[in-house]
């Protein structure tokens, strides 16, 4: 069955030129992915990979130099204002509310910005602040309230605009884990209640594993793998062996190691290597036999996501993608 | 059109709260402005020709309301664009699918209101005060301040827009009430060229009624024309250099830079 895509970015390219040495800086560069209806999308990437970038691009916040982004079939950068209906936003730091007025003023305040009466919100109000646990917090001004609430507060503010779209930006940055657990399970609620579609960045990777059936891994402006998360994970655990040594690795096999095997890491007798070609733990054997050194066990190795993740960003300088 | 007026509730709101929830500022605010009526009434009064007083009074009160006016709808523009582009909320305003414009125009909507109640209350409060009653005649000057306060809203787009791609200019901000003042209390007599300049013409012909007792018909029919034209064109421009500015910022990444 042919999915319906909510969010399409086709091929968009962002380049910035630095204030100051005029430097031009990829931020995008050629990025491309559907997001479907109902879905929650993980945007990963490690610091600077242009995951801000892509998302303002979406909400039409940055033009593009290249390529175009279509909500719902409208075209971000001809009709901005009518894409915006489909989308609200949460965007990076802590810093889309008003410090200074209540909770309850900056859920009437962005209500209102939206064309909202405030007469015609408070029913929806009182539900969100129930369902964040805010409901005690609501006249107590933002800058009196605790990190986590304030992110809270935001999430809320962007899911009283009712928009299909929800983009989140580091949603959990900063946030204890307790926090953070809570968010994230008061995600999970409303995409089940209300099946809207989520965007998230983030380099967390519990969230992506606990709330993302799908990600796309961007690295240097490129999408590194765009893959559903399970998949992903397998598809790993079937290239990474555990060795367990019987004796030390000399010197020698470590510099062998280093020029052939991208990835793999040695603590104390233990040696784990990921795969990238079939014939790579054929190449581990060798070298562990050109000293002559004892293997007491080969397992196949139990992979987490960040250890994807991490394998996936080192890749990115070779543009091997994943798909 | 129901959503508008949303939007223009919404943002008054905020701003009453502000004032409100700062209401040591705003009481020293308020404080000022009445001793200044007060000492206008009865200063002007003590020193001036007797005969020439009340024509001294009137000028200078009408001149400095609308100076204060202006003044807090255009330099409260660009302070709050600067500040919420370093606290961020500046994009949360650009996610709105009414648009940016339409947001400004709702808080210098807001804005003026909210200043011309207080003005208004302040003026009334300093000639109870001072025994001096001036002649306000609010059937014309209401409808004429109405038509200039448009062409102040173009200025303010104008002042948006070079705030949305400079944001630091807050030393220009600080020129600016000196080049209003210029602009306010220089009489059109006197450099007759600043017709062309933003809501001058409507200062003067409200001075005009306050002071020379002018009625609707006392005007020209050019007085008029020259008037809603002034208004007019300085909203178009001012909004098209607005537009343009947003586009600049959005294609070169400046809604957020602190
Ligand atoms: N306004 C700007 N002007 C110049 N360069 C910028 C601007 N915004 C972002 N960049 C650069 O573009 C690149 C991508 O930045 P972006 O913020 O999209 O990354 P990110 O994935 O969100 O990173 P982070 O995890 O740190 O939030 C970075 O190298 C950054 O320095
Ligand atoms: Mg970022």
């Amino acid at each position: 069955m042919e999915r319906e895509a909510v969010v399409e970015v086709k091929n968009i390219h962002k380049q910035y030129k630095k204030r100051k040495s005029k430097e031009i800086v990829k931020a995008v560069d050629g990025v491309s992915f559907n997001v479907y209806k109902g879905e929650i999308l993980g945007l990963l990437g490690p610091n600077g990979a242009g995951k801000t970038t892509t998302i303002k691009t979406i909400c039409g916040l940055l033009k593009a130099n290249d390529g175009e982004v279509f909500i719902n079939g409208v075209d971000v950068r001809k009709e901005r204002l009518k894409a915006l209906q489909y989308i609200s936003a949460v965007l990076e730091g802590n810093r889309n509310l008003y410090w200074r007025l209540t909770a309850r003023e900056n859920l009437e305040y962005f209500a209102g910005n939206r064309g909202h009466s405030r007469k015609s919100v408070q029913e929806k109000i009182d539900k969100l602040l129930h369902q964040f646990h805010l409901k005690d917090k609501e006249n107590e001004i933002v800058s009196n309230l605790s990190r986590g609430m304030q992110q809270k507060l935001a999430i809320a503010v962007a899911l009283l605009a009712d928009s299909e779209v929800l983009l989140l930006d580091e949603p959990t940055l900063g946030l204890d884990v307790e926090t953070s657990y809570e968010v994230r399970e008061i995600l999970k609620d409303i995409v089940k209640e209300n099946g809207k579609t989520i965007i998230i960045s983030t380099h967390d990777m519990p969230v992506v594993q606990d709330l993302c059936e799908r990600t796309v891994i961007i690295n240097k402006g490129k999408v590194v793998a765009d893959e559903n998360v399970e998949n992903l994970i397998k598809l790993f655990e079937t290239s990474a062996y555990s060795f367990t040594l019987g004796t030390p690795l000399s010197e020698k096999q470590i510099q062998m190691l280093d020029e052939t095997i991208p990835i793999y890491e040695y603590i104390d007798d233990e040696l784990h290597v990921t795969m990238e070609q079939e014939d790579d733990l054929y190449k581990v054997m060798d070298i562990l036999k050109s000293d002559a050194t004892s293997i007491e066990k080969i397992d196949r190795a139990t992979v987490d996501f960040e250890q994807v993740f991490l394998t996936l960003i080192k890749d990115g300088e070779e543009d091997v993608v994943v798909s | 059109m129901s959503s508008f007026l949303n939007l223009i509730t919404a943002n008054t709101r905020k701003e009453f709260i502000e004032l409100k929830r700062y209401f040591p500022n705003t009481l020293s605010m308020i404080f000022t402005f009445y001793f200044i009526f007060l000492a206008m009434l009865l200063g002007i009064h003590a020193i001036g020709d007797p005969s020439q007083a009340e024509m001294n009074i009137q000028y200078a009160i009408v001149s400095y309301v609308f100076w204060f006016l202006t003044l807090m709808a255009l330099q409260d523009v660009g302070y709050v664009i600067m500040l919420e582009a370093t606290r961020g909320t500046l994009e949360q305003l650009y996610m709105s699918p009414k648009g940016m414009w339409k947001i400004l125009l709702s808080r210098f909507i807001g804005n003026l209101f909210l200043y011309s109640v207080i003005l208004t209350f302040l003026l009334f409060l300093s000639m109870l005060t001072a025994g001096q009653w001036l002649n306000l005649k609010p059937t014309i000057v209401v409808p004429l301040l109405l038509i200039t306060l448009v062409s102040i809203v173009g200025a303010g787009y104008m002042i948006a827009g070079l705030c949305v791609i400079f944001k630091q200019i807050q030393s220009f901000l600080q020129i600016l009430q000196f080049i209003l003042m210029g602009l306010v209390f220089v009489p059109l007599s006197v450099a007759p060229f600043l017709v062309a300049a933003p809501f001058v013409k409507g200062v003067d012909m409200i001075r005009h009624v306050m002071i020379e007792n002018y009625t609707w018909l006392d005007f020209a029919w050019t007085d008029y024309a020259i008037l809603i034209g002034n208004s007019v064109v300085y909203l178009l421009i001012g909004l098209f250099i607005y537009l343009k500015c947003e586009k600049i910022a959005m294609e070169r990444g400046l809604l957020n830079q602190y």
